[in-house]
């Protein structure tokens, strides 16, 4: 079939290259698209918080971590912190953290996304998607272009790509989106520039090396209810000895019923 | 060429036979709903997150998060640790999506038409349990209502872009947590794994009428191994863990007195309130019930006994009740005949039919067609486990269409006494209906037309035939529903035929006038058990055909069994204390199994079994009293 087709295939060939270097935004031809526009599945509207991940650490009261004999039972089980994170979290206050006004340090994006709650995510403008939380009242900001944000606060910087599945990636060429391959459906984010919070209530901590990947998919049930799956990988080379991963879902629902505005909380 | 342009023209000649021929090539498969990501390799449970659940974990108590239903939540809290040494939970699989949880290692493969290369099906390999699952990715339906159930049970899946839809039913009642919180054999599974390069993100949805109130949704992380892991294997054979337990001493903690019940929740400084589970616990909203302690505490009060309404089954009915009779292979040289009324064994060979009860008699020429298309000689002997219509209903049709060709120029042939009717008037031209003698007994004192009673009955314990090449046991089980149950065991072929001893679609029909007890019962389900065995971790191996319902398998009847005890147990206690049968139907003590098994209307309620309980524990007491 290659021999037959050798001639036709430099003809076809030019503009599926310039397609594919044109980048995943860019429909065939034709001017880029944007992130909005060519999103490949529909993340707006109001969403709420599932909690069977974690249960205990994400509803129950935080209970300060144990020693490292009895550390199994005393709250950081699961996390993979390092002897000096262990420190911190032992040392844990939450009235010292609301005396300096920091009770949002359990809000900050590497743990935002387990607080039980609801989302309401929106499309800021056609680049950046916003995903508003009532628990804790923070906003995140998915930049799919350069971000003009210096970052240093609990959301950090988050820039956004929609994902192409790697086995139709070409070596030097990038994803082949451009020449009307399907795109995956999912939502990769890579948060940096953040500022120095908590993994979990009880005062596990990350620093301000901390880089959060997410990745964000819709799901649907055969009877009609929507999912949203978040896969997360928190790396540290402060704190954690190994990427901390979880997975958080949320249930699609139809309007704002039990959006409750709450600041954030230490305890 | 360079590096680039080959690549470039590998992607063009792609794009061109996506034109052509609508399928992929080069880089793999096109994301069509038949194929998509490639999921094949070895992995392993990853991520973080629930690490006190990893293995066969969890405490007493630790309910928080699941959407139980007061008999799931109930069931929970009567369970015993120890229940894990019962010979028949010892070796039990690991259920969908449990099996995620488990230590160990899992790996995918792909089933492809060698010709066409289309996706058949995706093969799971669990290591802990040795689960073996096959999803099954060409279209086929999922079998029927009375189809047998397995731990993994039947999978089907569709690929959208990068997600894998996995649908499960026919799962049988397992573990969604090592601490006794169930899901029922009426659960449904709905999976969607996303693979994220060396991850997959596996999010699983829960259907449970029987235990849930809610949907369970969970998700976790899988990890692809790099090397492939060298244990693969799960070697598990039951023993005797307790010596000199009855096989129908099953552990169990009665209602409210879970000595274990306020464990987790001290240890952890909660309410006890946070520990019982519930769909409300996974909303966002629950934290504020636990505000007021009192209130939190009392709720809870209520939640660890029977406290609501009785409730009727929310199971499926696996009787097709379409006017129509389907047949099922179930193993060897038996088949399942469902549609009339009772359950219709059916064993073929060289011989005539061996049929074990006749159904209700109202689809009679259905029943007789649809044996005449398994057996090309006619029906040879019929053989009926109780004396109940719907079981016998179908015997003089069925008999009147078979013949017993062993008769003619026997010594019993020509021995129809002047006068006789029925089998006796022509026995050479007639199947021939045995039963233990009790049945004949009840069949003649109800003045039943002489062809319907059988008329080779037994008394004692047993009674064989070996019979299109294999040995038939007849075993009796003296005052288990009635004073006449009989079990059918084909050897062979490895199927036994219970009668109504066994029912999946309520709780045993106890007689106690016609002979049934309670302790007869579960000595005839400990019999069942004692000449059966499985294939694979409970799974599989000797068959079970019902009274009613779904063909099963050790296991299952083991689970009735257990639950048999279990109600036996509490009613009993109640009784020691001195209650009424009122003050027991009162204390609902079936609160667990009323969404599986029980009926508030009906020929046979919950309210009945309970009764039929009570009383044959209080007859045995009064025997005992006077002995």
């Amino acid at each position: 079939m290659m021999c037959h087709m050798s001639r036709i295939l430099w003809v076809t060939m030019i503009p599926a290259l310039f397609s594919v270097r044109a980048g995943a935004q860019f429909g065939p031809g034709g001017p880029p698209r944007s992130a909005q526009a060519s999103a490949p599945s529909d993340l707006t509207g109001y969403w709420v918080s599932m909690v069977t991940e974690d249960w205990r650490y994400r509803m129950l009261p935080p209970r300060k971590i144990g020693p490292p004999a009895g550390g199994i039972f005393g709250g950081g089980i699961g996390v993979p912190i390092n002897a000096e994170a262990r420190k911190v979290a032992t040392a844990w206050d939450p009235a010292r953290d609301e005396a300096a006004g920091e009770q949002c340090k359990s809000y900050g994006a590497p743990n935002l996304m387990r607080v039980p709650g609801r989302l309401h995510i929106t499309w800021q403008d056609d680049q950046t998607l916003k995903i508003e939380t009532d628990a804790g009242m923070q906003n995140r900001m998915f930049h799919f272009t350069a971000a003009q944000e210096a970052g240093g606060g609990w959301q950090g910087v988050s820039r956004a790509e929609w994902e192409a599945l790697e086995g139709f990636q070409i070596p030097g060429l990038g994803p082949l989106s451009g020449l009307g391959f399907e795109k995956t459906g999912s939502l990769k984010v890579v948060t940096t520039n953040l500022k120095p919070g908590y993994l979990r209530k009880n005062g596990i901590p990350y620093s301000d090396k901390a880089v959060l990947t997410e990745y964000y998919d819709v799901v649907t049930q055969p009877d009609g209810a929507i999912y949203l799956l978040i896969t997360s990988t928190v790396d540290d080379p402060v704190y954690l000895m190994a990427p901390y991963q979880t997975t958080t879902h949320f249930k699609k629902q139809a309007d704002a019923s039990g959006w409750s505005p709450a600041p954030c909380s230490s305890r | 060429m360079n590096t680039t342009i080959k690549a470039a023209t590998f992607a063009a000649i792609a794009i061109l036979c996506r034109a052509a021929y609508g399928q992929g090539f080069g880089f793999g498969a096109s994301l069509s709903s038949n194929t998509g990501i490639d999921i094949s390799g070895t992995w392993h449970y990853g991520g973080d997150q629930d690490a006190d659940y990893g293995t066969a974990a969890g405490s007493v108590g630790d309910y928080g998060g699941i959407p139980l239903n007061e008999a799931g939540r109930l069931y929970a809290l009567a369970w015993d640790a120890s229940r894990a040494t019962v010979r028949q939970q010892q070796c039990a699989g690991y259920g969908i999506p449990y099996a995620y949880f488990s230590p160990g290692n899992f790996r995918f493969w792909e089933e492809r038409d060698p010709h066409t290369q289309q996706l058949i099906a995706i093969h799971m390999w669990f290591q802990t349990s040795e689960v073996r699952r096959t999803i099954w990715m060409d279209g086929r339906p999922h079998p029927p209502a009375w189809a047998p159930h397995t731990f993994a049970g039947f999978s089907t899946g569709t690929w959208d872009k990068n997600v894998l839809t996995i649908t499960t039913t026919h799962l049988k009642r397992a573990w969604l947590r090592g601490n006794g919180v169930p899901y029922s054999d009426e659960a449904t599974v709905v999976e969607k794994l996303v693979r994220h390069g060396d991850r997959i993100t596996v999010f699983t949805v829960t259907k449970d009428p029987v235990f849930l109130d809610e949907p369970y949704s969970k998700t976790m992380i899988n990890i692809r191994n790099i090397k492939d892991p060298t244990a693969w294997l799960y070697a598990c054979e039951d023993g005797e863990e307790i010596i000199g337990r009855s096989e129908d001493k099953i552990p169990n903690r009665l209602f409210g007195k879970n000595p274990f019940l306020r464990e987790w929740a001290d240890k952890n400084g909660v309410p006890m309130l946070a520990t019982l589970g519930g769909g409300i616990t996974t909303h966002p909203e629950f934290p504020a019930k636990l505000k007021d302690a009192a209130a939190a505490e009392a709720e809870a009060m209520k939640e660890i006994v029977p406290s609501g309404t009785q409730q009727s089954s929310r199971a499926v009915n696996p009787d097709p009740n379409d006017g129509d009779i389907h047949v099922w292979k179930v193993q060897g040289n038996v088949y399942l005949l469902i549609g009339d009324g009772g359950n219709i064994a059916v064993q073929v060979g060289d011989q005539g039919a061996f049929v074990v009860d006749s159904g209700a008699g109202k689809l009679s020429d259905k029943v007789i067609s649809a044996i005449g298309k398994l057996s090309k000689a006619p029906i040879q002997f019929v053989v009926n486990t109780s004396f109940r219509p719907d079981h016998t209903g179908g015997n003089a049709a069925l008999g009147k269409a078979g013949q017993d060709p062993s008769l003619p120029g026997s010594f019993f042939g020509g021995q129809a006494p002047t006068g006789a009717t029925g089998f006796f008037q022509d026995p050479s031209h007639h199947a021939t209906l045995i039963a233990q003698n009790n049945v004949l007994v009840r069949m003649e004192a109800a003045k039943l037309p002489s062809d319907m009673v059988p008329p080779d009955t037994y008394l004692t314990n047993r009674r064989r035939k070996y019979h299109n090449g294999e040995l038939i046991e007849i075993f009796h089980e003296p005052n288990a529903v009635t004073d006449g149950d009989s079990v059918v065991q084909f050897r062979r072929s490895d199927v036994i035929a219970t009668g109504d001893i066994y029912d999946t679609t309520r709780y045993p029909f106890i007689d106690v006038k016609s002979g049934g007890s309670v302790q007869g019962e579960l000595d005839a389900l400990n019999s069942i058990l004692d000449k059966t065995g499985y294939e694979h971790d409970e799974d599989g191996g000797t068959m079970i055909i019902p009274g009613r319902g779904r063909i099963s398998d050790e296991y299952d009847v083991a689970e009735y069994r257990d639950m048999v005890a279990i109600v036996r147990d509490r009613v009993q206690s109640m009784l020691d204390a001195g209650a009424t049968l009122d003050q027991v139907k009162a204390a609902r003590l079936t609160a667990d199994y009323d969404t599986r098994y029980g009926a508030t209307s009906g020929p046979w309620t919950t309210d009945m079994f309970v009764e039929a309980v009570y009383t044959s524990l209080k007859n045995a007491k009064s025997q005992a009293a006077r002995k």
